[in-house]
């Protein structure tokens, strides 16, 4: 029977009044790609947050095999944020480096790592260039190879293709693939099914916080009772989707009075006080 | 080296590359400081001189009306570089009333004008002149000059023909020796204690206004620019992530200043060779606990500002507030300049900020009064407590991970 590497054990989130995830538990095990679906708002990168120590549970836990949380466990995980989080006065192998030398890794060993996922990234002779001038594509690349460099049991990727032209989503969704091959646990986060479908061995769906479904493709379709997985996650989500609300910080009472004097009225709201 | 401190050095390092790549903000935080002074204490006098000899070669016009001149007073303004034209008084209520002169003098068509009419003994003047222009003033002195000239032969001929001696009258009260050698304060003492009403007022500006922009492009600015989440999914602490970027704008900050201190020093060098200001007489001991003090200003300052930076969630939001707590520095840093240190009370030693800035004013004019030193170092050492704590809070809070691009 397989071990689980990591545990998401009831844990809800909350920000203020609002609840972004309640009650999730998953286990996630050694060589799952584990598609993270859901649209905007359902709660996926606060997952993936969670899931890599950056927020801590309102309740419950998430800790992996041995017991350590997750937030002391820190090393054990490599994280591509979605929007990729590179310094763009330092060269690709300075970004990449910088982490690896936080992470303890040896410059020697960390060029090792560098030089052979840039090689199937066809990105070697960019390592050098600072990644001011780099296309959305190049950026990903260079961010999953930062996450890649300590050699991580889990690696959280936030909708890495993204914004990315046919050719770079194509070779991100090889090295994944490639990863899960070779017994690599990925957690991937998109709100494109097609996606999922292709990349991933297990496809949890998430939606206004709660987890919908979790399991293979042909498991959702077995769940209900669809043909596709469109209308499977159609079927589970009918409800409607919640707007974003972490990143939106509440407006004081003054702050909405002040703001309204500079505020334009719609054409809509013109007519209806009239 | 543990491995806490690796990271911390770590992070250090690459804040401080990141930030020597940038050219303007070199400029801007160690060229124009090392500069500054040097700058306004050479060159500033220099073109103060070239102004003030391309007045002296001026070519001034003056008219003086006047229904009658003493000879001597007529043979002075002849004598002088003025190029005069006469003319007759008209008939006026006043001397000083412009009355229809006044284009002349605003079209520029003459410089001065002086109006003169004997009463008795007595020479009546009034002297016009336009305060705006340059060339107006030079003349009016220039013609004051000639008019003194005049009063003092003609106050000294009046006295002698009176029977009296001009020396004995008009100097009855005089020093006796040399007036530089009856104070007891050396150069160097003297030199001190007008710097220590200058040097904190420039350190405190300084530390403060040079942290901003780096503490604000480390906290705000990675905010901004997204970079922050990856950082935070590192294994560093958040304790490990502010030491490191602390470091690294102290260091910023510190090299700022100590560039500002020896463009200050250079250009005291250099007015030191032409006499003007000497070099302090500063003890080792008053500069041990000099340097302690601005360690202390600039642990508690650079925590505050990473703190506030990191409260903002946008470059813009976080320079709005760090601008005008300059103010904060600026305020108790003038006020200081005016509190007597002669018998000050003691309690002035432990106020924010105002501790510091007496402490450096006092241990520049190598005064060392142990029981200052006690309470400005324990005080401020718990406001640079206070503020690494406070840093420390903003930096573990949940919510600097969300980002607005």
């Amino acid at each position: 029977m397989r071990q689980p590497l990591l545990h998401v054990s009831d844990v809800s989130k909350r920000f203020g009044d609002v609840v972004a995830l309640e009650q999730v538990s998953l286990d996630i095990y050694e060589g799952d790609i584990i598609g993270l679906v859901g649209s905007n708002g359902a709660g996926k990168t606060t997952l993936l947050r969670l899931l890599a120590g950056v927020y801590r549970p309102s309740s419950g836990r998430v800790h992996l095999a041995d017991d350590a949380d997750v937030e002391q466990a820190r090393a054990r995980l490599g994280v591509v944020p979605e929007n990729t989080g590179l310094y763009a006065r330092l060269t690709a192998w300075e970004n990449i480096r910088y982490h690896a030398r936080i992470h303890g890794v040896p410059d020697d060993l960390a060029w090792k790592r560098t030089r052979y996922f840039a090689h199937h990234l066809q990105m070697e002779d960019a390592l050098s260039r600072h990644t001011k001038g780099f296309s959305r594509g190049m950026r990903q690349k260079t961010a999953l190879l930062r996450a890649l460099v300590h050699a991580p049991e889990v690696l959280l990727l936030d909708e890495p293709t993204a914004g990315l032209d046919v050719t770079s989503a194509r070779t991100v969704r090889e090295l994944v693939r490639q990863l899960g091959e070779e017994g690599g646990t990925v957690i991937y986060s998109t709100h494109q099914l097609a996606e999922a479908q292709r990349v991933c061995n297990r496809i949890v769906i998430i939606h206004n916080g709660d987890v919908r479904a979790d399991g293979t493709p042909e498991e959702l379709l077995e769940q209900t009772n669809s043909t596709n997985l469109e209308d499977a996650y159609v079927a589970l989500t009918r409800d409607a989707a919640r707007q974003r609300h972490e990143d939106s910080k509440p407006l004081s009472k003054w702050a909405r009075w002040w703001r309204s004097l500079f505020t334009s009225t719609t054409p809509q709201e013109v007519m209806e006080d009239e | 080296m543990s491995r806490g401190r690796g990271r911390v050095r770590t992070i250090a390092k690459k804040e401080l590359i990141e930030f020597v790549r940038d050219w303007r903000t070199i400029v801007a935080i160690l060229v124009i400081p090392l500069l500054m002074f040097p700058l306004l204490f050479i060159l500033f006098p220099l073109l103060l001189a070239s102004e003030a000899a391309e007045l002296e070669a001026l070519q001034v016009d003056v008219v003086v009306q006047t229904n009658g001149l003493p000879e001597e007073l007529g043979m002075v303004l002849n004598a002088s570089d003025l190029n005069i034209t006469y003319e007759p008084l008209p008939v006026l209520e006043r001397l000083s009333s412009p009355s229809g002169d006044e284009a002349r003098l605003r079209n520029g068509s003459i410089d001065v004008l002086v109006r003169t009419q004997m009463n008795g003994t007595i020479v009546e003047y009034a002297l016009l002149y336009i305060s705006t222009s340059e060339q107006s003033l030079e003349a009016r002195s220039r013609m004051f000059d000639v008019l003194s000239q005049w009063e003092d032969n003609e106050t000294v001929a009046r006295i002698t023909d009176a029977g009296l001696d001009p020396n004995e009258t008009l100097d009855p009260l005089r020093w006796d020796g040399d007036v530089a050698e009856s104070d007891v304060a050396t150069q160097g003492e003297q030199a001190g204690m007008a710097l220590s009403l200058f040097i904190p007022l420039v350190l405190a500006v300084w530390t403060f206004s040079s942290a901003i922009q780096p503490s604000i492009d480390m906290t705000a600015g990675e905010r901004e620019r997204g970079t922050l989440e990856a950082l935070l999914a590192l294994p560093c602490s958040r304790m490990e992530l502010l030491f490191g970027k602390w470091l690294a704008v102290a260091t910023i900050t510190g090299v700022g200043v100590l560039l500002q201190i020896a463009g200050l020093l250079f250009a005291i060098g250099y007015l030191a060779t032409s006499d003007v200001i000497s070099a302090p007489s500063v003890s080792w001991q008053a500069l041990f606990f000099l340097c302690i003090a601005v360690l202390l200003f600039s642990i508690m300052v650079v925590a505050i500002e990473l703190a506030l930076a990191m409260r903002s969630h946008s470059v813009k939001e976080a320079g709005s507030i760090l601008g005008p707590a300059l103010l904060l520095i600026l305020f108790p840093a003038l006020f200081t300049q005016v509190i007597n240190l002669d018998g000050i009370e003691a309690f002035w030693f432990a106020i924010p900020v105002v501790n510091v800035l007496l402490a450096l004013r006092e241990l520049l004019m190598n005064r060392i009064v142990y029981s200052h030193i006690l309470i400005w170092m324990v005080t401020s050492t718990v406001y640079a407590f206070g503020a690494a704590f406070y840093a420390a809070r903003q930096f573990k809070r949940e919510d600097i991970v969300t980002s607005l691009s």
